[in-house]
């Protein structure tokens, strides 16, 4: 009942450090650690690794085409992102093409380990930074003041429930999950699941994916 | 406006023609023969005197004889209506004389007075005096003042009823139609007048004013009937004044009108107009010869260059208001020019329409109020057009003032744009200054130690993670879509909360987010944020804490963060020889302006930064 990972990253020292946290845990099983995004795809094709720790910056192909692929074949597989700064576009953009998470280069080995099982658990890590982008690209209908919607909203903009819309304002102002989920009278656990599955709408909802999906149905 | 103008004064014209026509005479007797005997005698001379027989109306007779007697015989049919005898002028007064026995009399100039009697005449015969056949009337006619002179008019005897009607319109037109012509001339005088002496500037109202006064005055003379004769003189200097002075501004107007004033012009109008009053004044009995007939003949050029001056007008802006006005005054000078004929009785009026001169019908009193009528239209449309213009203009005006003012909008924006770039890249230099002194310098100093030898693996790996976190600090204070204070904090709060709850520390935040935004700049936050996780790096390392208060708020006129620990105290966190934490703290705070304090608490440290705002702007 293992969890098992591959690695992505054209960087050797940092593939061996992740690969050296996965090792480290015994509940984690390392099906494979690639530094192409070639051999990534031949890896995913071949196998159904549980998580997938995939680096932006692959030198053949953009880590956003690979998570793409791979969440359109098997939609729950979870994906999580590696960048040295969390810098807030290119994680945004991987959560769109189906990413459930990402890592910073940083991160400690337990840190790691632990959000690899968090993920597989059905939660999402969540940065203040990426929790006000989200907010600003879905619009939320019952935000308040702010005029409701002066233009009709994007298509590709998924609605948020009033739960998820409170979550994001939470995690926007630095509070943890332990925090939100003090506020909310709702556990933990529960926050992480809501994260996860507001990614999964910005997934589908990205305009994105709603082009190529038009484009496999033969629409375009 | 102006078919309805044109209609207006077509009806006005219409008016005047329709009241004048019409009348009808019945069984009445229009004699137009009489005899006449020169005589000054206050009664009808004797049957046999040397009477001579003449046709009436009669203008022809010597201008120097005193007075006349009229004798006309008429048939008194035996129809029993009430008859009368309608005499249509009588200039210097008279007396009449029925059947050898007074009738009825008139004030009659003599050597006390002057009578200038306007009126037409209507007397009834009465049935008692009258006898059946054969009547005789007997006429005293008193010589008027020159022009007039003795003028015998054409009477006419007949039923009261037949003649009523004729009397009555001769009386409107002669007498009451200047009276109120006279008296409306001088208070619309009174109205542009007050228009003029509020824009001095219009002179053509101001002529217009003074035109209509003239007219005005010249005309209300004519309602003084008796004048005692040490005051003739004077009324007839003051009749020629203004009507010459009427003719003389006229003239100015139109010269206006036309922009063809000169100066020079004006002057010497002005002279020959003053000439006819002072001699007027002269005491000589040709005085009112020498003005009457020779100084207003000198006026008629002058109405005549009035035609020209409008008609030279007319011709360079072929306006419809020039057009009435020329021919206005076209009419007006002919209607002078045959009332002057008509006055002197000239012959070529005998000559062309015989026997009219001694009618006595006068045209320039009309004339000249059609005139005044017309130039009253005239600058009332002129004072309605510049009220529509000074509408346009205002709307014009406001559309140059609007888009002048989006011209000055769009300035100011770019202005302001070129501000914001400016202060942009200031910022942008200054947090490129602070990594270069700060992140970089950290990096030699690691990378010195490390190739001397002098740092463990844990040394090294808390000094490079201290280069990251600094770094994230300036990403985030960079970052371009969240230049806010709020969310780096955020980030900073949402990164250190698990390592310090790894550290055993339980953290306490206290926001306090003002509504309108952390008056911070990117600088300035970057600053606070430093000094916050060099206190907090400080907690997790060297104070042995359990609990640590963060608290961030603004106060009057001052930002405050405040860190807070239950720790071992001042003295034992900062007294490991490699954390200068206070000592870069403190050098932070003072780049922005802020003040740092590092007081002891019971038990623990407090380290609070304040931050007067009139700094954070500028920091």
């Amino acid at each position: 009942m293992s969890i098992s990972v591959l690695v992505v990253d054209d960087e050797p020292e940092f593939l061996r450090r992740f690969s050296d946290a996965v090792l480290s845990d015994a509940e984690l099983q390392l099906l494979g650690a690639v530094a192409t995004g070639e051999a990534a795809r031949a890896m995913l094709q071949a196998t159904a690794p549980d998580v997938t720790l995939v680096d932006l910056g692959l030198p053949d192909l953009p880590g956003v085409e690979l998570i793409r692929e791979t969440t359109r074949r098997r939609p729950d597989a979870d994906m999580l992102v590696i960048t040295v700064f969390g810098d807030d576009e290119h994680v945004l953009a991987s959560i769109e093409a189906g990413a459930t998470g990402y890592l910073l280069k940083d991160t400690s080995v337990e840190r790691i380990v632990a959000a690899i099982k968090e993920v597989h658990a059905g939660g999402s890590p969540i940065s203040p930074s990426i929790a006000r982008r989200v907010l600003a690209r879905c619009r939320v209908g019952t935000a308040p003041a702010a005029a409701p919607s002066p233009a009709p909203l994007d298509p590709g903009a998924p609605p948020l429930s009033q739960r998820e819309t409170d979550i994001l304002r939470f995690v926007a102002k630095g509070l943890s999950f332990a925090e939100i989920g003090t506020h909310l009278e709702i556990s933990p656990h529960t926050v992480v699941s809501h994260v996860k599955k507001i990614y999964r709408k910005l997934a589908v909802h990205s305009r994105g994916e709603a082009v190529y999906e038009a484009g496999q149905m033969g629409l375009l | 406006m102006k078919p309805a103008r044109w209609a207006c004064c077509s009806a006005f014209a219409a008016a005047l023609w329709l009241a004048a026509a019409g009348a009808a005479a019945g069984a009445v007797v229009e004699p137009t023969r009489a005899e006449v005997l020169v005589d000054d005698r206050a009664q009808p001379p004797p049957d046999d005197a040397a009477w001579r027989t003449v046709r009436l109306p009669d203008a022809s007779h010597d201008g120097r004889a005193r007075a006349l007697w009229l004798r006309i015989a008429f048939e008194r049919p035996a129809d029993g209506e009430p008859w009368a005898v309608y005499w249509p002028y009588l200039y210097g007064g008279g007396a009449f004389w029925l059947n050898g026995a007074p009738l009825a009399s008139v004030p009659q100039t003599d050597a006390t007075r002057h009578v200038r009697w306007q009126r037409p005449q209507l007397i009834p015969l009465p049935e008692s005096r009258l006898r059946p056949g054969p009547n005789v009337l007997q006429v005293r006619v008193v010589a008027a003042d020159p022009p007039n002179g003795l003028l015998m008019a054409r009477p006419a005897i007949g039923p009261h009823a037949a003649l009523l009607p004729q009397h009555d319109r001769r009386l409107l037109w002669m007498r009451t139609m200047p009276q109120a012509i006279g008296l409306v001339c001088l208070l619309a005088s009174v109205l542009v007048a007050f228009i003029w002496w509020r824009r001095p500037s219009e002179v053509l109202y101001g002529l217009f004013a003074l035109a209509l006064a003239l007219w005005g005055a010249r005309t209300l003379v004519f309602v003084v009937e008796q004048l005692p004769n040490a005051e003739w003189a004077a009324s007839r200097a003051f009749y020629h004044a203004a009507t010459g002075g009427f003719i003389v501004v006229l003239s100015l107007f139109a010269m206006r009108y036309a922009g063809a004033y000169r100066q020079w012009v004006g002057r010497a109008l002005f002279g020959y107009w003053a000439i006819g009053p002072l001699v007027r004044l002269l005491p000589a009995a040709q005085a009112e010869a020498w003005v009457g007939r020779l100084w207003i003949a000198g006026m008629i050029p002058v109405g005549m260059s009035i035609a020209v001056f409008i008609g030279r007008a007319w011709w360079r802006d072929r306006s419809a208001e020039s057009a009435a006005l020329l021919a206005a005054v076209a009419l007006a000078v002919t209607a002078g020019v045959h009332d002057y004929l008509v006055a002197w009785r000239a012959p070529i009026v005998e000559l062309l329409l015989p026997g009219w001169p001694g009618h006595r019908i006068l045209l320039m009193h009309h004339g000249a109020t059609l005139l005044l009528l017309v130039m009253g239209f005239l600058l009332t449309a002129r004072f309605v057009d510049t009220l529509f213009e000074v509408e346009v203009l205002n709307r014009t005006l406001e559309e140059r003032i609007a888009a002048r003012e989006a011209a000055l909008a769009e300035n100011y924006e770019r202005l302001a744009q070129l501000e914001r770039e400016r202060a942009t890249t200031e910022e942008r230099q200054r947090i490129m200054q602070d990594m270069h002194d700060g992140l970089g310098s950290q990096l030699v100093t690691a990378l010195y130690r490390t190739e001397r030898g002098a740092l463990d693996a844990a040394q090294t790996s808390a000094l490079l993670r201290g280069c990251i976190d600094d770094m994230r600090l300036a990403i985030d204070a960079l970052a371009p879509a969240d230049q806010d204070f709020g969310v780096a904090l955020a980030n900073l709060r949402w990164r250190w909360q698990p390592q310090l709850e790894a550290a055993g520390i339980v953290p306490q935040w206290t926001i306090e987010a003002p509504a309108e935004g952390w008056p911070l700049s990117a600088h300035a936050g970057l600053q606070v944020l430093r000094v916050l996780q060099e206190a907090l790096t400080n907690v997790i390392k060297h104070a042995h804490a359990g609990r640590v208060e963060v608290s961030i708020r603004t106060t009057d006129g001052a930002f405050v963060l405040d860190v807070r620990d239950d720790g071992c105290g001042i003295a034992a966190t900062f007294a490991s020889p490699s954390g200068r934490g206070l000592a870069n703290m403190r050098r932070r705070a003072q780049r922005i302006g802020a003040r740092l304090q590092a007081q002891p608490a019971a038990p623990g440290t407090r380290i609070v930064l304040t931050l007067p705002v009139a700094a954070t702007r500028i920091a």
